[in-house]
């Protein structure tokens, strides 16, 4: 049974308990907080929890607290090496401020998108919709 | 001949497996096409390729939202799994 | 399973693995289960720039769903030895089913 652990959901996720992780959920969201238990189907619990957003080399933290991750919705748990953080080259930046960049861009990814899709239709492919859709 | 054809392919999976070793075309979501040497697949559809072209197909959109017709992207690949659940199609490739 | 064994083959191997929202992870296999999820060590991101949530990132849980390609190196795979497997494992799933094997 021992031998069996490395090729287990349980036996690659044991070694993140109380780490401080990222989490990537499908819809493109990202998840930091400290991996505190998981089961076997990759469902798991975090503690002091923000979801962090992201446009370009800035970011902005929004507080969750508790959180429960229903494992279908992840893509990668990730973690984070806490001297490698210090060093990025990131920059905060309000909350307010980083969703009106990404409500920008995606309006316009957004328009983008269905004449992407009009042209790409008469070549054959379907659409897929947006980030998320695609899993 | 027919007869050989006939009792070999009973099943779709059939014909991916007298296409193990040889050439196929794969078609995949998210407007991408294949074309690699078949050593392995199973009944989701996985696939190990050798060999791989793959091309994906952009569409660039100008400022002023039009489009021109797609452009291809190509990458190789020296041997690639494919998870089952991105494949549209699976093709023997006549040389 | 056939695909399991396959990967459970490639521990300690470097590989990249591409997801389906094009992230490309390249890191050591350090683990894989039966979903075909994948655990992988000292992990780089190609194009950091338009992935800097990874940046700080060493090691990571993949799940398997996600994966869109896992591209390794052709010497990493035996693929006589893969094509036997998968004529047996054809073998074997028409014998459970009880059908004709040719």
């Amino acid at each position: 049974m021992e031998a069996l652990i490395p090729f287990t959901t349980s036996g690659s996720l044991v070694d993140l308990v109380d780490k401080k992780v990222l989490v990537i959920l499908r819809d493109g969201r990202k998840i930091i907080g400290v991996f505190r238990s998981y089961d076997q189907f990759a469902n798991f619990l975090m503690e002091s929890v923000v979801e962090r957003l992201y446009h370009k080399m800035e970011y902005a933290d929004r507080d969750i607290g508790i959180l429960l991750v229903r494992g279908e919705n992840v893509v990668a748990v990730g973690e984070i090496d806490l001297i490698a953080e210090d060093l990025i080259p990131l920059r905060e930046i309000s909350v307010e401020n980083i969703m009106t960049r990404i409500t920008e861009d995606n309006t316009k990814r957004d328009k983008d998108q269905i004449i992407k899709e009009n042209v790409l239709r008469e070549y054959g492919f379907v659409s897929e919709g947006r980030e998320g859709d695609a899993y | 001949m027919e007869q050989v054809a006939a009792g070999t392919i009973s099943e779709p999976l059939d014909l991916v497996k007298l296409s193990l070793g040889e050439r196929v075309f794969i078609k995949l979501r998210g407007d991408r096409t294949l074309t690699g040497n078949l050593h392995a697949y199973d009944a989701h559809m996985n696939l190990v390729l050798s060999q791989v072209e793959e091309n994906i197909h952009i569409v660039d959109v100008g400022e002023d939202g039009t489009a021109a017709p797609p452009r291809i992207e190509r990458r190789g690949f020296e041997m690639l799994f494919i998870r089952g659940d991105s494949v549209i199609l699976v093709s023997p490739l006549l040389e | 399973m056939l695909f399991f064994s396959f990967f459970k083959t490639l521990t300690d191997q470097v590989i990249t693995v591409e997801l389906k929202n094009d992230l490309c992870i390249t890191g050591t296999l350090k683990s894989v289960d039966q979903f075909l999820n994948i655990r992988l060590d000292g992990i780089t991101v190609e194009d950091p720039e338009r992935h800097p949530h990874m940046m700080a990132v060493k090691n990571c849980f993949i799940r398997g769903s996600v994966v869109r390609y896992v591209r390794m190196g052709a010497r990493s795979v035996d693929t006589t030895l893969l094509e036997d497997a998968t004529r047996r494992g054809e073998f074997m799933v028409r014998v459970l089913k009880g059908l004709r094997v040719d």
